[in-house]
């Protein structure tokens, strides 16, 4: 349609949006997201996947920006490189709509940020494979001292590119707009100048930034990407259903023999450093010293963007105290650190699992070998300022050392949410020991606290983060606005089934006591045979862990189920191997693509069921077999579990269930991607039907009562019904004023909105503007149990347009 | 069929790189690599696996013997089978059987290895020593800075120590410090034995607070299982009595609403009482009184006093150690005499008493004292009788 529809007050702010039609649930989350940045605080809200999230998003922070004086800062957190870029072009098409609309182009500079592999330029340096040699090698290019060395005349390599921003203006680095990852390498490589450092040190001159979680919650990357953005900055995780699991494994360490074996060579490495700086160069270390002993941490060392390590999440206070005696002096310091790591190889050797607290584990390390705490909290501190002191510039050769310092000072920083796990042997089989020492973070509050802490407005937000109140529970904030915004539809465009019994009436449940069943088994096959013979093009089946999908899959094999898939279509497999699952990706499109039809088998904590989209024919039905419920056997799982219940008290199995819930809900949101997309949704176990009130609003209002305890037959007859449905032509009109709104409809509601409300203060039955909170348990209680009564009401409305 | 075999067999030949099967091979190159690495860097200590089971004096090897054991002795530490052992020093203390060492060893000193760098383990030998000695804590210190001087000056002993540089200068200092500092070291020492004490009490209360939580919980949700089993049970005995089948299922959902609002609220109820607790647990935790840096150590207690105060002293002489008279020069050296801790000098003290008691006492003062006391006493006789005598007239006079 026309420009015209484009303006879209939400209450008082004028935003643009990008697109001639609005969906009503992005203009409600445009209102919610209004309130919560007016009322300052943090929120969560979900929103079915394939509505325009970032859009709508992008749009009103945008607006906010410009239309209020203080220009708050966006930051904007993704998970995957291709989701950021999908938000960079949105930023982009949005910014370009805003300077068609207003006729000015505004000041405005939108960057995003990855890591130095994908945006470096350097001639060699970018034909590395691994990122993490990427970034050593960028750094023994763009080091402060390699400078210096190179203007003592010492023939040492530059990176011309990195050199040439010192050339430019330092707040200036590069023109105001939005650029996308692929314009800033092109427009580097035509100016000769480095896109990385571009980024980050235009970092404080932007309006949007646009980077993945880890930069902001990853302790040891946020203290030097993210330290200088100010306390009003908006700060947004998109995709967040995750966001828990990103949080504890930004904290945890796994260290292993291999990797206590390279961290000692590493403490002898700098040994012998250090006598051959002693032998020419004293002087150097003797400042070190000094500075040491004042206690100073040098202001700017802590700004340096070179700085290879970081300390992970340590008070502040702890920070601005000196460094302890007895590991001023580097020598002392690295037979401390041979001493622990000595010992760590001593509690390696024991055979049986242990499962210890930080302060049990400190008592026995000092009964042993004498370290105190207060050093060792001071350890990744101190590697940090001697390897700077040393100049050392194959830094990869450090890494595990730098693990090692890092555990040691978690370890002795925190007290409790952490735990240490000794697992002598892989598995409960295995006869030669592999130990493995898991530093679990058992709390994700922790790595997140910060983050809260610092910016006054954090917004969370996902497609699939159901319960709701489950995560400022376990974040440990207080959010102002919690919201889930059903999907308005024009016509019953997905089906969700349960189906809890095969066709001969035996339940199914990939529980463990029956998962062998061969007669579960059996039906689990014939609904596959049934369902990939009635879908068209894609179809995308999803279990609950590797061991069972290839268990079930060995045993459809005997039963000749697989030959019959095979009639209708490619039988496609992921495997834990990322190149691997990415050929039958491919080899899967293009059978989707040319008619063929596919079935992809993969597992529903794997690579597919996060971040692969199966839009339109690439996916029209997905199949979930059995509840995806973490393995509950590991150590680490019921570790957390019970934290979970003494911190925070939510039970073991509400936990696994939301756990199980959440990950489903993302496989099934895989299918559906847009208003005019459509697909089924089957969820097979019996157990899904008491939990289908775990599921995201969306899906579970438009899943009928009546689809909620099927047979495979029953479900064959309503999926066949259902796509003939969909098989005739809608055109897009037939949603007008109903999925998708004008200009005048959105005014429209505004009117009826207000009418409603004056009508209320006339009946002085006001409850303040919050008359659609729902974040309510008393309420969510009772929606629960109405929605278990009957059918919900818009869907029957949407049934009745048709 | 085959298309569905093809993906699944691709992975050994498509593998990445950087993991599985190449990654075998890659260990042991490092493997390899790493044990030329300790070659050149000329250390006696042998990294490798194979020489690391062999006994160095019998070279039987935990291959024929796998419950071979390794001791060592603080002395030298060289390492040597646990039969080699028992065959050298059974006998008493004997040199040891490593070529060009031959310092004395005694069985008893043997042990098992602790660390597998036996540097370290030496290293931490020593340290045990110093930590025994230097063991100040920061408390004791004015300042965060006089005390990392402390712990400085403390590491750089022990570098000496441990790397043999200035070893006799080290040692003195040592020792002068020990000497000098022997009570407080003893002070501080009791210290770090009873927090490890309270240490290991909090921890075991911990253990077993948990314990009972996760019970209780366990407990709690069988109760919560069973309630419903029961519910249900009412409600299906109810539909067998002829009741409505709508009012019965309304009725129980509406109790089991109830019922789950309730623990709701009661689990709120808790959880805020909690976050008071906490609240207040941290602020009294967090609240520091300053200035409270200088110990006030308590005083002394003073010696028993059986005379309350009262000091005898010998003010009319003062006692010789010797006095030249006969009598007493024979039991001096009698060992007889002096076995028994009898000591010439109590006898010639208790002779200079008794000669010079009575020196200031005045007879004649003593005598007025006695008669004024035996007056009063005459006195109150006399009162006493006429009392006496009143209460006898009384009795007669009606």
């Amino acid at each position: 349609m026309s420009d015209q529809v484009a303006k879209d007050y939400t209450q008082d702010l004028p935003v643009l949006f990008p697109y001639p039609r609005i969906y009503p649930e992005q203009y409600a989350y445009m209102c919610d997201l209004k309130r919560t940045l007016d009322a300052g605080g943090h929120c969560v809200l979900e929103m079915p996947s394939g509505t325009g999230k970032t859009v709508s998003l992008l749009s009103l922070i945008v607006a906010y920006q410009q239309f209020y004086p203080e220009h708050r800062k966006l930051i904007y957190c993704s998970r995957t490189m291709s989701e950021i870029e999908k938000a960079l072009a949105e930023l982009k098409a949005l910014m370009k709509y805003r300077a068609d609309q207003l006729g000015e182009v505004e000041d405005f500079r939108g960057l995003g940020l990855t890591s130095r592999k994908n945006l470096c330029l350097h001639p060699s340096v970018k034909r590395e494979k691994s990122g993490s040699v990427v970034d050593a090698r960028c750094r023994s290019l763009t080091a402060g001292f390699v400078k210096e060395q190179k203007e003592r005349g010492e023939d040492v390599d530059l990176c011309i590119y990195h050199d040439n921003l010192d050339l430019l203006e330092p707040h200036n680095l590069i023109p105001p707009g939005v650029w996308t990852l692929d314009g800033m390498l092109r427009y580097g490589e035509q100016q000769k100048q480095c896109p990385y450092f571009t980024a980050r040190r235009m970092m404080p001159f932007c309006n949007v930034i646009i980077y993945s979680y880890h930069y902001l919650l990853d302790p040891k990357i946020a203290e030097r990407v993210s330290r200088e953005l100010s306390k009003d900055c908006i700060v947004v995780f998109d995709e967040a259903h995750n966001i828990d699991n990103v949080c504890i494994e930004s904290l945890s360490i796994d260290l292993t023999e291999e990797s206590l074996r390279k961290a000692g060579r590493g403490a002898a490495n700098l040994e012998r450093k250090i006598t051959e700086m002693k032998a020419t160069d004293a002087d150097k270390l003797q400042n070190e010293y000094a500075k040491l002993v004042e206690g100073l941490r040098d202001a700017d060392q802590a700004r340096d963007e070179e700085a290879f390590m970081s300390n992970p999440a340590l008070p502040d206070d702890l920070l601005k105290e000196a460094v302890p005696g007895n590991i001023r002096r580097a020598e002392h310091f690295t037979a401390f650190l041979k001493r622990f790591i000595e010992y760590l190889k001593t509690r390696m050797k024991v055979l049986h699992v242990i499962s210890e607290t930080p302060p049990s584990f400190l008592a026995h390390l000092k009964e042993l070998t004498f370290i105190e705490k207060k050093p060792l909290r001071f350890c990744a501190e101190r590697l940090t300022s001697l390897v700077r002191t040393l100049e050392l510039t194959n830094i990869e050769d450090y890494q595990p050392l730098q693990e090692v310092a890092t555990f040691a000072t978690l370890v002795a920083t925190y007290e409790t949410g952490f735990l240490l796990i000794l697992e002598p042997y892989e598995s409960d089989t295995a006869t030669v020991p592999n130990p493995i020492l898991h530093f679990t973070c058992l709390d994700a509050a922790i790595a997140i606290k910060p983050v809260f802490d610092r910016f006054s407005s954090v917004i969370i937000t996902s497609g699939t983060i159901s319960p709701l109140e489950m995560y400022p529970k376990m974040l440990g904030f207080t959010s102002v606005v919690q919201e889930s915004y059903a999907m308005t539809l024009a016509r019953r465009s997905f089906l969700p089934m349960i189906v809890t019994r095969g066709s001969d009436q035996s339940q199914i449940s990939s529980g463990f006591q029956t998962r062998d069943d061969p007669q579960v088994v059996r039906n689990y096959g014939n609904l596959l045979i049934e369902m990939s013979k009635l879908t068209p093009d894609g179809m995308v089946v999803f279990f609950p862990s590797y061991l069972y999908m290839e268990r079930v899959i060995s045993s459809w094999q005997s039963m000749g189920i697989l030959d019959s898939v095979w009639k209708s279509k490619l039988i496609l497999v992921e495997t834990p191997d990322s190149q691997e699952t990415s050929l039958a990706l491919e080899t899967y499109r293009t059978a989707c693509s040319n008619g063929r039809g596919a079935v992809l088998l993969c597992v529903a904590r794997g690579k597919v069921s996060e971040g692969i989209d199966f839009d339109h024919h690439y996916g029209r039905t997905v199949l979930c077999i059995g509840v995806p419920f973490q393995y509950t056997e590991s150590r680490i799982l019921k570790a957390r579990l019970e934290f979970l219940r003494e911190t925070y008290r939510i039970r073991e199995n509400d936990f696994l269930s939301f756990d199980a819930m959440r990950h489903c809900a993302q496989c099934l949101g895989r299918v559906l991607r847009g208003k005019d997309d459509y697909g089924i949704m089957v969820m097979a176990d019996k157990r899904f039907a008491k939990k289908r009130n775990q599921l995201p609003k969306w899906i579970s209002s438009a899943l009928l009562e009546s689809d909620s305890q099927m047979s495979v037959d029953q479900a064959v007859a309503a999926s066949k019904k259902f796509l003939k449905m969909m098989s005739k032509p809608f055109p897009a009109r037939m949603q007008d004023g109903i999925s998708t709104w004008s200009y005048e409809d959105l005014m429209e509601h505004k009117r009826k909105i207000e009418a409603e409300r004056d009508r209320e203060v006339k009946n002085g039955e006001v409850n303040g503007d919050d008359h659609h909170i729902h974040g309510d348990v008393v309420m969510a209680e009772a929606q629960a149990a109405e929605d278990d009564m009957g059918i919900n009401d818009d869907m029957d409305a949407a049934m009745m347009e048709l | 069929m085959s298309r569905f075999t093809q993906p699944k067999a691709a992975p050994v030949s498509k593998r990445d790189p950087r993991t599985g099967v190449v990654q075998s091979q890659d260990g042991e190159l490092l493997h390899s690599h790493m044990r030329l690495m300790s070659l050149h860097d000329g250390k006696s200590i042998p990294t490798d696996n194979a020489t690391l089971d062999v006994c160095p004096v019998c070279k039987s090897a935990r291959y024929m013997n796998p419950s071979l054991r390794f001791l060592v002795n603080p002395e030298c530490y060289h390492k040597m089978c646990e039969s080699c052992v028992d065959r050298i020093f059974s006998h008493g203390p004997a040199a040891c059987p490593i070529k060009g060492c031959g310092r004395t060893l005694r069985k008893h000193r043997f042990r098992e290895q602790t660390f597998e760098d036996i540097k370290v383990e030496r290293e931490v030998d020593i340290r045990k020593k110093v930590g025994a000695t230097f063991n100040r804590r920061e408390e004791d210190f004015e300042t965060l800075l006089a005390y990392n001087d402390y712990l400085n000056d403390v590491e750089d002993i022990t570098f000496n120590l441990i790397n043999g540089i200035d070893l006799e200068d080290t040692n003195r200092k040592f020792e002068a410090y020990a000497r000098a500092h022997g009570k407080e070291i003893e002070e501080n020492a009791q210290m770090a034995v009873q927090e490890r004490q309270s240490f290991s009490a909090a921890q075991k209360l911990e253990r077993q607070q948990a314990r009972e939580r996760r019970e209780a919980a366990r407990r709690e949700e069988e109760e919560e299982k069973r309630e419903v089993e029961e519910n249900r049970r009412d409600v299906l005995n109810r539909l067998a009595s002829g009741a409505d089948a709508e009012t019965v299922a309304k009725e129980g959902q509406r109790v089991q609403l109830k019922k789950r609002m309730d623990r709701q609220a009661a689990a709120e109820r808790q959880r805020q009482l909690q976050a008071a607790e906490d609240a207040h647990s941290g602020r009294t935790s967090k609240f520091v009184i300053k200035g409270l840096k200088t110990k006030q150590k308590p005083e002394p207690e003073a010696p028993v006093d059986p005379f309350g105060g009262l000091r005898l002293v010998d003010s009319y002489f003062t006692l010789q150690d010797d006095y030249v008279w006969e009598g007493i020069q024979e039991a001096r050296k009698d060992v007889k005499q002096t076995a028994g801790g009898y000591d010439v000098r109590d006898y010639a003290h208790r002779s200079l008493v008794a000669a010079f008691s009575g020196l200031g006492v005045f007879v004649a003062d003593e005598v007025t004292e006695r008669d004024k006391l035996a007056q009063s006493d005459e006195a109150v006789g006399t009162a006493r009788a006429d009392v006496g005598l009143k209460d006898a007239d009384l009795m007669t006079a009606p």
